[in-house]
């Protein structure tokens, strides 16, 4: 085979790649946008009102790991504490944090150690007290030793709660004050649901109080920018077009709604997965599948909370390479899953497609490049073709984020400026020329991290709000 | 090969047109439909604004607020409507729902409703639905009841909801058969029961006696809307061969109260080989201050966690007999023993 046949089936294979990814794109948007409308339709003063008008609502214990906290804790759990949901208790995991969370919770919160019992069928590192607030009954506190991730952490809050749900957040996310109301609404709904997620949205930009987002705004970093339309462009097209095939794989760890039982008879969260929130998503999938249980795993495709999204470059990459060790870690633990029938939708549809067009994405994106320049030196290169197919990828890229802003606009409507609006189009066009590049790049830095055992978890450069 | 990629390379000049005409639309798109949106927006903020104090006034009676909002355009009814009935999600006092019922008859409303319940939109069959529920058309109810059979499932529970808002006797009967109608959603169910609250008991005593596949549905219904009348049909299912129909039994007698003839078979059912039998058993000794029921009870701190958990929170609601065994219990070590400083400390708290 000449050098010119090899390079012409690279291109053909390239090509076809390129065709299958936009066009599952386009189908997903169709699939969305069919889903938002219906869940819009639905949505209603009345139906949000059913919560309310039930003889027992659901008990819901939110779980909020804190490790080394002290500037925003006392927001956060105020925050937590003036949620517009009734039946509910907030279990505070202080995970070995070196600074004054504990101090300053037990100053604010007048907390006081206090007898509080309850099995520990998860594991998590040993346990020092337990806290209760003489002024907020719903709060307790857990003070452990740090075990290293916030699965640890987490699992202990689940031995402890005592909700039928149980609602698992990061340290740092930002609740909707309805948040609760609408994500326990696919319980009430149907008796199969185990788990709920949630669109999480970026609050960089944006005015907080009180830990609570109060203005929507865009943000001045493009980092940010751009990261807020690949969260639209996740959350609206992939989860939603999952959702409404009832193959959700993850459920962000930043919002999840579970029923405990669920997570116990799964083990809870995996402290040795780097992609916790997807690993254990996969798990309740398999587990129940397996043993042909019922299984529902609902979407809220509107905003639950807000995050802060990383803006420097050392966090971005270090935050990306993660994510992508994760991928490819939970991919290869879950492997049996994929093309295997006994797990419905997921096996077939949604893992399949995960591990071709973002387990494999980076790479071919990444050898297309170097074939490319390879072949310009070899001056085999059809400058025409290539100027062309590059067009083709950032129009495409561009027009499947702008579905997503369009959807998002339509649904939510956040960005109510005309500044903002025309700063999230141009982010949705820019983005494919070098963010998209960009990711790639640390993809593949992700997937040799991967293979070669190297690379941390990372810290990440707040903001104080 | 090479024939392949030039056809590939033909195709993908069409591809960037596609793309193109794709990206160009969906920047559209955004910017038609914020224009649209905001224009929707700021009318219905005028409407709003011009129509709010009319609609206060005419709910107060005043007979030149109904005139004026009587001869509105027809296309601003659905704002009219809204202004009205809107409220009524949260606010259900008799006397509120009396006067919207009032206006909105007044404006002629009712009609647009009954067009939109024979629309061929679901959403629109369900915005009338929640309409005729909210302001309770009681000349409505079989309207509402046909729209349980609705070939939408979105339509179906919102009737019930409907039917939940509306609390006219008559449909009782329809809705306590749809009791296990799988498609209405669950919580739906639960709620029109409670909204009805003991009204429905007699009815589904009825059914329960000559329906025993259901029991399990009757049970937990009767956890919602039961009274003392149906203690004995209870005490009678907690010798029932299914497991989660004895729970329940002893759930709703949880709910309901237990008195001196239901005990015995409360206590029994402590001894159940099931947990959830024995939880729901401990759960319902709430209250009984009885010495032998605190040690029976207290007996159960060592049982599975469940059970453990649901008798030490009715020990700690017996008074001084609970708090004796929860103070004897506490001095010891393990997870029984925490559990009963926990609820002496609860106890004392909650003080």
């Amino acid at each position: 085979m000449s050098v010119t046949t090899a390079l012409a089936a690279f291109t053909v294979v390239v090509t076809a790649y390129f065709v299958a990814y936009n066009l599952s794109q386009f189908v997903m948007a169709g699939v969305a946008g069919r889903f938002l409308w219906r869940y819009q339709r639905r949505r209603n003063p009345r139906n949000l009102a059913l919560v309310a008008r039930l003889a027992a609502p659901p008990f819901v214990s939110i779980v909020a790991p804190a490790h080394n906290e002290a500037l925003t804790i006392v927001d956060s759990v105020r925050a937590l504490l003036a949620l517009e949901y009734e039946t509910r208790e907030i279990v505070v995991v202080n995970d070995g944090s070196k600074d004054d969370t504990l101090a300053i919770m037990t100053r604010e919160f007048a907390l006081v150690e206090a007898p509080v019992a309850f099995e520990q069928p998860l594991k998590s590192a040993p346990l020092r007290g337990a806290y209760r607030s003489l002024v907020e009954p719903a709060l307790i506190v857990i003070d452990k030793v740090n075990g290293g991730s916030k699965s640890d952490a987490v699992n202990a809050g689940i031995n402890a709660a005592s909700g039928r749900l149980v609602l698992v957040i990061d340290a740092d996310t930002m609740l909707e004050p309805d948040a609760l109301s609408r994500a326990a609404m696919p319980f009430l709904e149907h008796p199969d649901t185990v788990a709920v997620g949630g669109y999480v949205a970026i609050a960089n930009g944006c005015r907080i109080e009180h830990n609570r987002v109060t203005a929507v705004a865009m943000p001045r970093s493009w980092f940010a920018r751009f990261q807020i339309v690949e969260y639209m462009r996740s959350f609206l097209l992939f989860r939603l077009a999952c959702a409404s095939r009832n193959g959700v794989a993850l459920i962000s760890g930043a919002f999840g709604l579970f029923l405990r039982d669920a997570l116990i008879d799964v083990g809870g969260y995996d402290g040795t997965a780097i992609g916790e929130d997807m690993d254990l998503t996969l798990r309740l999938q398999a587990y129940y599948r397996e043993r042909n249980r019922p299984i529902r795993i609902a979407h809220v495709p509107l905003p639950v909370c807000w995050t802060q999204a990383p803006e420097d470059w050392q966090s971005m990459r270090s935050q990306r390479c993660r994510w992508r060790r994760g991928l490819l870690q939970v991919l290869w633990r879950q492997r049996r899953m994929i093309g295997n029938p006994r797990y419905g939708i997921i096996g077939m549809g949604v893992l399949p497609y995960i591990a071709i067009f973002e387990g494999l994405g980076p790479l071919i994106e990444l050898l297309g490049y170097i074939v490319t320049t390879i072949a310009f030196f070899l001056g085999l290169l059809d400058w025409q073709h290539w100027r062309v197919m590059l067009a083709a990828s950032i129009l495409f890229g561009a027009a499947t984020t702008l579905v997503s802003v369009f959807l998002s606009d339509l649904s939510t409507r956040k960005y109510l400026r005309p500044g903002d609006l025309a700063l999230l189009v141009t982010s949705a066009i820019l983005e494919n020329a070098g963010y998209r590049q960009l990711n790639t790049w640390w993809g593949c830095v992700g997937t040799v991290q991967a293979m070669t055992g190297k690379g941390g978890w990372g810290t990440m450069k707040r903001k104080a709000f | 090969m090479n024939d392949l990629a030039s056809t590939f390379e033909r195709n993908t000049l069409w591809l960037v047109g596609v793309a193109l005409a794709f990206a160009v639309a969906m920047i559209l798109a955004v910017v038609v439909e914020r224009i649209a949106v905001a224009g929707h927006e700021a009318r219905l903020r005028r409407m709003t604004a011009h129509y709010a104090p009319l609609v206060r006034l005419g709910l107060a009676g005043d007979a030149g607020a109904r005139a004026a909002l009587m001869r509105i355009r027809s296309w601003h009814r659905i704002t009219i409507a809204r202004l009205i009935l809107l409220p009524l999600v949260t606010d259900r006092d008799p006397a509120r729902i009396a006067d919207a019922r009032g206006l909105v008859t007044a404006l002629s409303l009712v009609p647009f409703a009954d067009r939109l319940l024979r629309s061929p939109w679901w959403w629109r069959r369900a915005m009338a639905l929640r309409a005729l529920g909210g302001m309770q058309a009681v000349d409505h109810t079989g309207a509402i009841v046909a729209a349980l059979d609705d070939p939408n499932d979105d339509v179906r529970n919102t009737a019930l909801d409907a039917l939940a808002d509306m609390q006219d006797p008559v449909s009782l009967p329809a809705i306590v058969v749809r009791l296990h109608d799988a498609s209405l959603h669950r919580a739906r169910r639960g709620a029109v029961l409670a909204a009805f609250g003991s009204q429905c008991e007699s009815f589904l005593l009825d059914l329960a006696a000559v329906d025993t596949e259901h029991r399990l549905n009757y049970a937990l219904a009767l956890g919602i809307c039961g009274t003392a009348a149906a203690r004995p049909i209870l005490c009678e299912w907690s010798g029932d061969a299914r497991a989660p129909v004895r729970a329940a039994a002893m759930d709703a007698l949880s709910r309901i109260g237990v008195d001196r003839a239901s005990l015995p078979f409360v206590i029994a059912a402590l001894e159940d080989g099931d947990a959830a039998v024995r939880a729901m058993a401990a759960a319902a000794l709430h209250g009984h201050a009885d010495r032998d029921t605190a040690a029976t009870l207290a007996r159960h701190l060592d049982d599975t966690w469940a059970v453990a958990v649901r008798a030490a929170r009715s020990l700690q609601t017996m008074e001084t007999a609970g708090r004796a065994e929860l103070e004897a219990r506490a001095a010891g070590a393990g997870l029984p023993a925490l559990l009963a400083r926990q609820m002496l400390w609860d106890g004392k708290a909650s003080r």
